[in-house]
């Protein structure tokens, strides 16, 4: 990802971010710009907290019994805990892939369309979208003529790119991805690769992910979570090449994680 | 020429640990066999015995009759029967479901903890009990007497935590990432059970609605005291019905056991048989259907 990163005014913003459980703490002080049509990589060892930050930035955290959140995030300059904002909206703003494909038991078709049958589209947009939004996904031509069939029938790697296209359906400004390649298979990873680089000049993105080369091949910049803190966040090649902090340098020589 | 196997190594000869494994193995395969032929002799006994008696005596009339005197048909009491089994059913899924959505989905984990805890407990209480409390509270104090509403509320209140558990497990049991998956697509908690959990969940519910209906139709204890007894067909929700199990109550004691009246309650019994086997193959069926549609999930 050589060519030059558009700068403008970040579509999120995160500021002193903390979340509690019960006993401890799982994220600390993290303040993080996130940029529109741009690939943010967060890395970081199992356990750092990067799951449950990609989860603060559409309050899917508040799902999970038990946790606290401080701080502030704004998206587009709004305050997203602002008891105001509903956080149904801010999710259809902001979409979600998930490590493990979650497809729902109906047909491929009803898959995608199901965000839009949601926020009320109209019906008669739906074959447009849905025929766009697998196109996005590089399903298209593998699944054209069979819309019909159960999700479940798909393999592991077309179920992701179908909650891809999901996601993508209701078009989001953001997607949040949490190692959606983690378990794919190298062709079916590269293809979700190739629709992240598709839609990296169209929307933000943010990439959680395992592999430091993934981070390096799709990401713009890079966040590095270490023990629930943000040690270093910089231009991919930067961070890569010249990390400033000694932490992310272990890690990225692969000296532990 | 092929080499012997290490005496240890062959894949034939089992010893030690392993063939006593495999030994005990074999003890339980027949003991389970021999268990459940116990089971099933005295049951194909059983309907052998009440078909043998049942079924030579059917006629057109057994179905369209009404019971005079010592002969006549069923009529009424196999319309009775249906119409008790469909009050209650109505009632029990109006009431189980919604209780049991309310404590998987919405109830805090207190609330959720003592609503299964009074259901377990529903479910213990004697069905005469019940019948007793319809009797006080939609008989008497009512003062509609003794009517079929009254019976199938009471009919119903007996099969409600069968509905309620197994509504409360259907739901609870939709995988974690489906919920999750719902909501970032923006989707609001009654959207989110209406589109995704209630599918899913349906053919846990369905087997527990199923259930009910089976076990409420061989159910004679709450109905005693609450339908009453009627000799002709019943025509309102307010009017006393008669019912099948009641005819095997009311007729195969009866001083005279020889000739049509004894027929009857064999009779009786053999539809109720046939009724709750085809409750039960409908519930096979069904979700089977419904768990086809969801394979792949519970992977
Ligand atoms: N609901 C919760 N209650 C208590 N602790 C939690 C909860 N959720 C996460 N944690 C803890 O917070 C820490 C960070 O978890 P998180 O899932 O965000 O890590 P991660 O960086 O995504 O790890 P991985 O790479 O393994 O996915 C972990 O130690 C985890 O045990
Ligand atoms: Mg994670």
């Amino acid at each position: 990802m050589t060519d030059t990163v558009p700068v403008g005014p970040p579509i999120i913003e995160v500021r002193n971010l903390k979340v509690g459980a019960s006993e401890r703490t799982i994220l600390d002080d993290v303040t993080l710009d996130v940029f529109d049509r741009q690939v943010t990589a967060v890395i970081g060892p199992s356990g750092s907290g990067k799951t449950t930050f990609i989860r603060t930035l559409n309050r899917m955290v508040e799902t999970t019994p038990g946790l606290r959140v401080e701080g502030s995030i704004r998206y587009q300059g709004q305050d997203i805990h602002d008891p105001r904002v509903n956080p149904v909206l801010l999710r259809q703003r902001i979409g979600m892939v998930f490590q493990r494909p979650a497809v729902f038991p109906m047909s491929i078709y009803n898959n995608v369309v199901f965000g839009l049958r949601l926020n009320g589209t109209d019906p008669s947009e739906f074959d447009r979208i849905v025929g766009h939004s697998l196109e996005r996904a590089g399903l298209l031509k593998e699944l054209q003529g069979n819309l019909d069939r159960p999700a479940f029938e798909l393999s592991g790697g077309q179920q992701q790119r179908l909650c891809i296209a999901r996601a993508l359906a209701v078009k989001p400004r953001v997607l949040l991805m949490d190692e959606p390649t983690g378990s794919l298979d190298p062709i079916s990873t590269q293809r979700v690769e190739e629709t992240v680089e598709e839609l990296r000049r169209e929307i933000a993105i943010v990439i959680v992910t395992h592999s430091i080369a993934q981070a390096a091949r799709v990401s713009d910049r890079t966040a590095y979570f270490y023990q629930g803190r943000l040690v270093e966040v910089a231009p991919t090649e930067v961070l890569f090449e010249r990390p400033t902090q000694k932490l992310t340098e272990e890690y990225i020589t692969g000296r532990f994680g | 020429m092929v080499a012997a196997p290490d005496a240890d190594h062959s894949l034939l000869n089992p010893t030690g640990h392993v063939r006593r494994r495999l030994a005990l193995d074999r003890a339980v395969r027949w003991l389970l066999l021999l268990a459940f032929a116990a089971v099933l002799f005295p049951l194909l006994d059983m309907v052998y015995w009440i078909s043998a008696r049942a079924v030579p005596a059917f006629t057109w009339g057994t179905f369209t009759e009404n019971q005079v005197g010592l002969g006549g048909g069923l009529h009424a009491m196999i319309i009775g029967t249906l119409f008790l089994i469909g009050i209650a059913t109505a009632f029990a899924v109006g009431i189980g479901v919604v209780s049991g959505m309310y404590t998987a989905e919405y109830a805090p984990p207190a609330v959720a903890h003592s609503a299964r805890v009074i259901g377990n407990v529903l479910a213990g209480v004697p069905a005469i009990v019940i019948g007793y409390f319809g009797y006080y509270a939609l008989v008497l104090y009512t003062h509609w007497g003794y009517n079929s509403l009254a019976g199938g509320i009471a009919l119903g209140v007996f099969m409600v935590p069968f509905v309620f558990r197994t509504t409360d497990i259907g739901f609870a049991a939709v995988p974690r990432a489906q919920r999750e998956a719902t909501l970032a697509l923006g989707a609001r908690r009654s959207q989110y059970l209406a589109r995704v959990a209630f599918p899913i969940a349906l053919p846990t519910m369905l087997s527990g609605v199923f259930l009910a209906m089976a076990i409420g139709l061989g159910e004679t204890a709450p109905l005693i005291y609450t339908a009453g007894w009627s000799s002709s067909t019943v025509t309102g929700l307010l009017q006393p019905t008669s019912y099948l199990t009641g005819a095997i109550w009311n007729f195969y004691d009866f001083p005279s056991t020889e000739g049509s009246f004894l027929t009857l309650a064999f009779q009786a019994a053999f539809l109720l048989i046939v009724i709750s086997l085809t409750v039960n193959i409908a519930i096979q069926v069904i979700a089977d259907r419904y768990r086809r549609r969801l394979r792949g999930l519970f992977q």
